[in-house]
């Protein structure tokens, strides 16, 4: 089910009349357990059952890690390790595997044909599994305890608002919330409905209207294109991914704080990122902290000297790459992200002190700096291989001297606009909070900017398309 | 006790507003912007009604039964069959799978895989589209078939919802007044040597839960809709200039793919036929400036002729039989009661080349 479709409109409307109108808290969890297990069984089934088993697996392996022994907790860590990542790597990344292992092969001289396997991806499934395993990582590192109840946890990792596309919930943050029923919160209801808005507004508007049939044509065409089509198509897939993750994020925020429930913000504000480290502050946030605490920290971090420091965080920007999809495009886009991150540390260490770094004209060229990198990394991540990667860059590189012009000047001008109000808005509030910028608003404003959101919306009609990150 | 040591305290903040006052200020604002909208789209000549979605298709699909008889093809077999006529003609009723702007092949295939289907297929053939090798006519057919294929229950219950509120409101149309296609009427100067698709005709049909498609009457009159619509085909029809660096293989390839669609739709014609289904393969009338062009890129003697003869399917040119000699009012397709009176005299036709 789909937040930008006519179904959840109305699933939204009964779970929320519902939820409000029973009185036992218990009763109101069990509402929101099946209303999550509908909302994911209604793409497929039977995948609810492989959800329901993995979820249930690391509860009880949450159970023996908090009872055993300090010498075979480790034991059963491995264990919810090994069984997560296992249904990932077999749903997710079998062919992947298969097709690498027979090229390998092929290498050595050895014909090797694997059959190709018939799996049809679960949707949502790295996401959830992000969020079962994380209470099993965080149950043996001792951050938090485990949970009695079962049904706690089954809702803590299918809780419809961001089971299958983020933010990556961790357990420790959403059980404590299980315990007791949401306190009184003034104006949570309509503070949660203008944050679906928003996300919506986002999601169907910016990014599948405004800039989504721009990037498709652009990495969609099968020869070269003009310098500034290819360009513009770059300038509008970032614009589009951003809009339409962060439009995801923004509604699963605010359908939980409609139910009562607090999640963090998974962006904030990245196209006023200066540097690599700002931009994964400020980008998939719950990811980037999930990769640091369970994944760059347990490898030593930055403590490690700066050779080894530089290697992890490539090293994990390269698992967070495959994260992304079973394609060598997603691991270069995460070893651009890591090299870059990794020279940036280097920088970092080298200019220690140095004040300039802070003055207004340098942040503004290192912002519009990272911004290019960034936009040139998602080439890799966006085209469907890598001759159509190449082929692009060297289009915007100025490099290929044929090429089409595909772009309306109307689609130029779309992509021009949207992106120049995106970095004004993303620079302007980039040392504060979405929520405090609007507290700053008059009330006429903020009230005219939610009916043109809402208007623009309807003017879509629906016929926005799935969320990129579902994919995932 | 499960949260000891986690200690989670984050509580989003919530700005201080009038929030109440400004959710009914909201609604009630949107309520009225949508009523002016509706009142504007119904002052320019729109009425409630259904759009052509994929999803609308999937229903037609999944009516197919295995002795169905099943309409596929172009635009022209969507606007020129009555369906109601056509059950009077044939004893049952049709299920229309005919598809606007598409190259029907994948359809046509889909059915001859269909292991349960051994109904009858009539099938409009514009050849210039039936040999597309790739492009929108192919892409309109198999995003239709993958809705079909993968469409959960979700989107079945959205799809039914949908349905219901385009029946009531005017301005629910996904050709014409979606917000991507108001903005596509912004007049923004091109550059001049850009290569950018032809605008696809205005709304100007309207379609039952059954698919039954009938020309808008604003349509059927010589007026501006008219004369926009059949300014629209000859770009549309006119295949892209492939650009003079486009590299040989790849013409090569597009080539080989033209030509072996003769074998393909032998092969999915003798698929249906092996099962006890039958086919048929009908030209439909075309007009004006559009009957030149298509007379003049797609002779009768090449495509049309070949096919029938690889195929051994039984054809029907609407040339050969004065009846069925219409005028298109904008030269592509026939007004609503043309289409009934066409149909009716396509019966008997439809019978004999079923029966050969």
């Amino acid at each position: 089910m789909l937040f930008n479709s006519l179904t959840f409109v109305v699933f939204f409307a009964l779970v929320m009349g519902g939820y409000w109108s029973l009185q036992s808290w218990g009763a109101r969890k069990n509402l929101l357990l099946v209303a999550s297990y509908i909302f994911y069984g209604a793409w497929n089934p039977p995948f609810a059952l492989l959800l329901f088993a993995t979820t249930s697996l690391d509860y009880w392996l949450g159970a023996r890690i908090a009872a055993a022994p300090p010498e075979s907790r480790k034991i059963w860590l491995v264990a919810s390790v090994t069984a997560n990542l296992s249904m990932l790597g077999f749903f997710k990344y079998g062919n992947f595997l298969l097709e690498n292992t027979k090229w390998l092969l092929a290498q050595a001289g050895v014909a090797y044909s694997p059959p190709h396997l018939d799996v049809f991806l679960p949707i949502g499934i790295s996401f959830y599994t992000f969020h079962s395993l994380s209470y099993t990582l965080d149950v043996y590192r001792g951050a938090t305890q485990p949970t009695r109840s079962l049904r706690d946890f089954l809702l803590a990792v299918s809780f419809f608002p961001q089971l299958v596309a983020g933010p990556i919930v961790r357990a420790a943050d959403f059980l404590p919330q299980c315990d007791a029923p949401p306190t009184p919160l003034k104006n949570r209801l309509q503070w949660g409905l203008f944050l679906m808005s928003l996300g919506m507004f986002q999601k169907v508007v910016l990014a599948d209207t405004l800039l989504a049939p721009i990037s498709d044509s652009v990495f969609g065409h099968p020869s070269p294109v003009l310098t500034l089509d290819a360009w513009t198509g770059v300038i509008a897939f970032s614009g589009q991914i951003f809009f339409d993750f962060s439009g995801y994020s923004t509604c699963a925020i605010g359908a939980a704080l409609c139910l009562g429930f607090h999640l963090k913000d998974n962006f904030l504000f990245p196209f006023a990122a200066v540097g690599f480290s700002d931009f994964w502050r400020r980008w998939h946030i719950s990811l980037s902290t999930f990769l640091r605490d369970y994944l760059y920290f347990p490898l030593g971090g930055s403590r490690v000297g700066a050779v080894r420091a530089a290697f992890n965080l490539v090293l994990v920007m390269f698992l967070g790459g495959l994260w992304h999809g079973a394609a060598w495009t997603f691991v270069v886009w995460g070893l651009i992200h890591g090299i870059c991150l990794a020279v940036e540390h280097v920088f970092r260490g080298l200019t220690k002190g140095a004040t300039w770094k802070e003055t207004l004209p340098v942040k503004l060229a290192l912002c519009l700096l990272t911004y290019l990198i960034v936009c040139i990394a998602w080439v890799f991540f966006r085209a469907s291989s890598f001759p159509a990667a190449g082929m692009l860059l060297g289009a915007m590189a100025g490099k290929i001297p044929v090429g089409q012009a595909i772009l309306s000047g109307r689609e130029i001008l779309q992509v021009g606009l949207v992106t120049v109000l995106l970095w004004f808005a993303h620079w302007r509030l980039r040392d504060t909070s979405l929520e405090a910028s609007i507290a700053r608003k008059p009330a006429w404003l903020v009230g005219t900017t939610w009916t043109l959101m809402l208007g623009a919306i309807i003017l879509t009609q629906g016929s926005g398309n799935a969320f990129i990150y579902f994919q995932f | 006790m499960h949260s000891s040591t986690s200690n989670f305290d984050f509580q989003r903040t919530i700005p201080e507003l009038p929030w109440r006052g400004l959710l009914l200020a909201t609604l009630l604002l949107t309520a009225i912007g949508t009523a002016a909208w509706e009142i504007r789209a119904r002052s320019m000549g729109y009425a409630p009604g259904l759009n052509d979605t994929s999803d609308l298709w999937a229903d037609r699909r999944e009516a197919v039964q295995p002795d169905s008889i099943v309409i596929v093809g172009d635009s022209r077999a969507l606007f020129d069959l009555d369906l109601d006529t056509l059950e009077q003609g044939l004893g049952k009723r049709p299920v229309q799978l005919a598809l606007v702007g598409s190259c029907a092949y994948p359809i046509f295939e889909n059915l001859a895989n269909d292991e349960t289907f051994h109904g009858t297929v009539i099938t409009s053939i514009i050849p210039g589209v039936w040999m597309v090798p790739g492009g929108p006519p192919l892409e309109n057919s198999k995003k239709a078939l993958k809705r079909y294929h993968t469409r959960t229950v979700a989107q079945k219950a959205g799809h039914h919802l949908g349905m219901w509120l385009e029946e009531h409101l005017a301005f629910m149309r996904q050709d014409d007044l979606t917000l991507d296609q108001l903005l596509k009427r912004v007049a923004v100067p091109n550059r001049a040597d850009s290569y950018l698709p032809p605008r696809l005709p205005p709304y100007f049909s309207t379609i039952a839960r059954d698919r039954d498609t009938k020309m808008a009457e604003a349509c059927v009159r010589p007026g501006p809709l008219q004369d926009r619509v059949k300014q629209g085909w000859i770009p549309l029809f006119t295949p892209p200039k492939f650009p003079d660096y486009t590299p040989k293989e790849v013409l090569e390839e597009m080539a080989q793919a033209t030509e072996a669609r003769f074998s393909e739709t032998a092969a999915a014609v003798n698929k249906i036929r092996a099962r006890g289904g039958k086919v048929v393969f009908v030209r439909f009338p075309h007009s004006g400036d559009l009957k030149k062009f298509e007379d003049a890129g797609t002779p009768r003697a090449g495509i049309w002729t070949r096919l029938l003869a690889e195929t051994k399917v039984p054809g029907i040119y609407y040339e050969d039989f004065p009846e069925l000699i219409f005028d298109c009012p904008e030269w592509s397709h026939l007004s609503g009661p043309d289409a009934v009176e066409f149909t009716k005299r396509l019966g008997p036709h439809l019978k004999t080349a079923l029966d050969k």
